[in-house]
């Protein structure tokens, strides 16, 4: 009893160091996935144009083209006629898509609810993935005719209309009334926004109802028809807008290059979090050093036995790995249970976690190390006592 | 032709220091299925002449040959398949292993052996040579379970399992009663008149004048040795 104890408590430090590998990498590996997830989103190939320069907080990794970080941004805009220049200079196939946004109080009868106004161009819908569901999108008629036509995200349509369609019908936004002529498909968040919760109203409006300064563009995206030449759109636009503006006061940002600068972050963060872990698991592994070399004492003399009657050195060196490697292997096995468990119920509701294959075989290969790494030695002591000392043992 | 051969056999301990020479140069010619009794007092070296006869310990200089094979500079692994296949070894203590039964303890030596043996065979084996100690109603006991006596009936099992050519027993009655000593001295001589080789260790006139031929050891010199 004593003895199983004994080997319980020597298997809880793998325990709690497998799963904390296991649990450590999880959380590293979610937090790459959930990052990756909402940035691939926006499509790829796309890049962002801003107004002003952007203290670089990451340092190196963004594709910035930029002046003195820092630097204010409030005199500076990105205007409707630098994207036209843009678009008229670029020796690649783009697609230009201006925003502004707002936020509004959304209006249906006695149903009110808030929501952010996207003032986008026909482009808006290509450019971000939109599809319409049911009705049609915003026309370059509508911007045109600056006229009050919108589409409304998902969750706008089943809140304001949950039994009816709401193509045709009208809603208030700020006290105005607008006839919706199109629902977005559900889509999620994307870089932060989330087209479900919003409603799409024609470039033009923002202008003419919303006191936004005419021409003036907040947020432009770019698509890249091929996405692999994004970083040469990025070089070529951020040329093009310098040589007109006479300076840097604007921040292209290439969602491609973001990505692969989060993702080998990430990674590092992971491997360092798996570091982490594998202190624990190396604490855990000289716990069952320990445990041999006190079992090895214990038992000298039945050594001492095993060796009187024909055992040799590998006999003895075998049971004794095969020991620390049982009690490595099971306490492995049982971190790798808590750590899934741990991750599942626990863990996920304060981040998100991903236990990968490889982080389990990982564990499993570290704990199987570990037995025979830290069973080695107190297993060789073993095997090479001299019989006729180890039999003379008390 | 002789079994065992022993040719200026020295033993020497550094402890602390100070050397102390358990042998100082044994020479013995001891033939097969002799019945031996090697006597003399505590401290004369009589039990490190029986470790090296049992291949536990190695002298540190002479010469040991057993049945015609050197086997002074054997490594331990050779030396453990001597004591394996060749050797059958039973202790004053008995040391038998606590957490087995009777019946496992005697299959023990099996599980370091070289040769394949059947399960079927070697258990059938098992309980032929305890039923000869007479303790075929006792093997599923372990030895906590079982008397000084029965205990050592089943190291003399054990010891006979690999059926080996000489059996080597140190002080084998040191922790008996007369009774239970008298079943063990029954038994070693049933056996050597079935043709093993006996030699065996002891202290005790009475056990001693049962074999057939007395080695007395003093200060690590062998000081007598007579035959019936």
């Amino acid at each position: 009893m004593a003895a199983k104890m004994r080997s319980f408590l020597t298997m809880l430090g793998i325990i709690i160091g497998i799963a904390a590998v296991v649990m450590l990498m999880a959380v590293g590996n979610g937090s790459k996935q959930s990052i990756l997830s909402r940035m691939q989103g926006s499509g790829s190939g796309n890049l962002y144009l801003t107004a002003g320069t952007r203290a670089t907080v990451l340092m190196g990794g963004f594709r910035e083209q930029g002046g003195r970080p820092g630097q204010s941004s409030s005199s500076t805009k990105i205007t409707m006629d630098d994207l036209t220049y843009i678009e008229e200079n670029s020796t690649m196939s783009i697609i230009v898509s201006p925003v502004n946004t707002t936020n509004l109080t959304i209006k249906r009868n006695s149903t009110t609810m808030s929501g952010s106004g996207i003032f986008a161009t026909v482009n808006y819908f290509e450019v971000e993935g939109v599809t319409v569901a049911d009705g049609r999108a915003i026309t370059q008629g509508d911007v045109d005719n600056r006229t009050r036509n919108v589409v409304i995200g998902d969750t706008v349509a089943t809140t304001l209309f949950p039994d009816e369609s709401a193509v045709g019908q009208d809603i208030r936004l700020n006290g105005a009334t607008y006839q919706v002529v199109g629902v977005a498909a559900a889509k999620g968040e994307t870089m932060g926004t989330s087209v479900d919760t919003s409603i799409i109203l024609p470039f033009s409006v923002g202008e003419k109802s919303f006191g936004m300064t005419r021409n003036v563009v907040s947020r432009t995206t770019i698509k890249c028809v091929d996405p692999t030449q994004s970083a040469a759109v990025t070089t070529e636009i951020t040329d093009n807008l310098t040589r007109k503006h006479k300076k840097v006061d604007f921040t292209v940002t290439d969602v491609a290059a973001m990505t692969e600068l989060v993702t080998s972050s990430m990674t590092t963060l992971t491997t360092l979090l798996a570091a982490i872990g594998g202190l624990s698991l190396l604490v855990g592994g000289i716990g069952i050093m320990n445990i041999m070399l006190v079992s090895v004492t214990e038992r000298t003399r039945e050594i001492g036995i095993r060796k009187a009657l024909g055992a040799k050195e590998w006999d003895i060196l075998g049971q004794f790995l095969i020991e620390s490697s049982l009690l490595s292997i099971l306490g492995g096995v049982i971190g790798i249970v808590v750590s899934v468990l741990g991750s599942q119920f626990v863990v996920s509701r304060f981040t998100t976690t991903a236990i990968t294959g490889s982080s389990i075989l990982l564990a499993v290969g570290f704990s199987i190390a570990v037995g025979i790494f830290f069973g080695v030695y107190p297993a060789r002591k073993a095997a090479r006592l001299i019989p006729v000392e180890a039999l003379r043992y008390e | 032709m002789s079994l065992i051969q022993f040719s200026n056999i020295r033993k020497t301990y550094a402890i602390g220091g100070v050397t102390i020479e358990a042998l100082a140069g044994v020479s013995l010619d001891i033939g097969e299925k002799e019945f031996v009794a090697i006597m003399g007092p505590s401290g004369s070296g009589k039990s490190t002449l029986m470790h090296i006869l049992g291949c536990l310990d190695s002298p540190t200089s002479g010469e040991y040959v057993l049945n015609g094979k050197d086997v002074s500079k054997l490594r331990a692994d050779d030396l453990a398949r001597v004591r394996n296949r060749d050797m059958g070894f039973v202790f004053q203590a008995y040391n038998l292993l606590p957490q087995m039964s009777a019946l496992e303890n005697v299959l023990l030596p099996c599980s370091y052996s070289d040769r394949s043996l059947k399960a079927k065979e070697i258990r059938t084996r098992a309980l032929e040579l305890l039923e000869r100690v007479g303790l075929s109603n006792r093997m599923h006991n372990r030895p906590v379970e079982l008397s000084g006596g029965e205990q050592q009936r089943v190291a003399i099992a054990r010891s006979l399992m690999m059926d080996p050519w000489i059996l080597l027993a140190d002080e084998p009655t040191g922790n008996l009663n007369s009774k239970g000593a008298r079943e063990i001295v029954d038994i070693l001589k049933g056996l050597h008149e079935e043709g093993k080789t006996i030699i065996y260790v002891t202290h005790d006139d009475n056990i001693g004048a049962q074999a057939e031929r007395v080695i007395s050891i003093r200060d690590g010199l062998v000081v007598a040795d007579e035959g019936d």
